[in-house]
């Protein structure tokens, strides 16, 4: 058993644990912040793998998002701290089964196939870097771009829908 | 090094698996959009994983990762624009609420 690989269990148990967490835990609150919590472990297994780059990106990233994500559950939840264990599911049953069935279906796919043979070594953090920059301002930029103006879409429409309603819809 | 690999596609499938489960279980808007980012970090793990193990000298396989932030970046916005445009004309954002968005 190597060190990589008891770092990799330890972040990816606790990915799935504060995954379980998000949807356990009557406090919104603490919902968002255990989601915080899995997606800063997938960002440590990121470095684990050995991504230098995308693991400190992971956890600068959804370190942002779920603060605003955690925000919002303060501003629209009827009950954000959890005082009044209210019950906000439906459609359990069917939820579960779908779960279920959604992980034994990726279980399956992961450990049935041959992968073939296994990369022992990757270039180190600063290659790494410099041939993703070349990658997306070269061969990938076509596809690097639309990414940049879906983004600026999603900005425009997400402001345009959160404006405040006009004065036909507001009479 | 093939146990690694299985470790870290292993947790993406776990983290599909409850993430699914509360993209349909929830009635509230936000705790939905919490289900899709943990499927959406799923992906991402998956992503990582075959870069590493399977073609490190590849940068296409980052190049991925990054894509999907947008996604998880972009979708997050827009669900929260339309949690903000609901909870002004309704005052909740429950799901069980809005079956007249049904077409």
């Amino acid at each position: 058993m190597t060190v990589q690989m008891i770092f990799l269990a330890f972040f990816g148990g606790a990915a799935v644990w504060f995954g379980v967490v998000v949807f356990r835990t009557h406090s919104m609150v603490r919902s968002a912040l255990a989601l915080l919590f899995s997606q800063t472990a997938i960002g440590a297994m990121f470095l684990v793998m050995q991504a230098e780059f995308l693991g400190v990106l992971q956890i600068m990233m959804m370190a942002t998002e779920m603060s605003v994500m955690a925000i919002f559950m303060v501003m629209f939840m009827m009950d954000p701290g959890g005082m009044g264990k209210m019950d906000m599911t439906h459609q359990k049953r069917l939820s579960l089964w779908a779960g279920g069935i959604g992980l034994l279906a990726a279980l399956l796919l992961v450990w049935l196939p041959d992968w073939g043979p296994v990369a022992l070594s990757v270039p180190g953090a600063h290659e790494q870097a410099a041939d993703l920059g070349r990658e997306l301002l070269g061969r990938s930029m076509f596809i690097f771009q639309s990414a940049g103006l879906t983004i600026l879409t999603a900005m425009v429409a997400a402001t345009m829908v959160a404006i405040v309603p006009n004065a036909e819809q507001s009479k | 090094m093939i146990v690694e690999m299985m470790i870290a596609l292993s947790v993406g499938a776990g983290l599909f698996g409850i993430g699914l489960y509360g993209a349909l279980s929830q009635t509230n808007l936000v705790m939905i959009i919490m289900g899709v980012e943990l499927i959406l970090a799923a992906a991402l793990v998956n992503l990582v994983a075959f870069w590493r193990y399977l073609h490190p000298d590849e940068p296409a396989g980052q190049m991925f990762v990054l894509i999907v932030m947008a996604v998880m970046a972009v979708e997050m916005a827009v669900g929260f624009a339309i949690a903000i445009a609901r909870f002004r004309v309704r005052g909740s954002v429950e799901m069980e609420e809005a079956r007249e968005l049904k077409g």
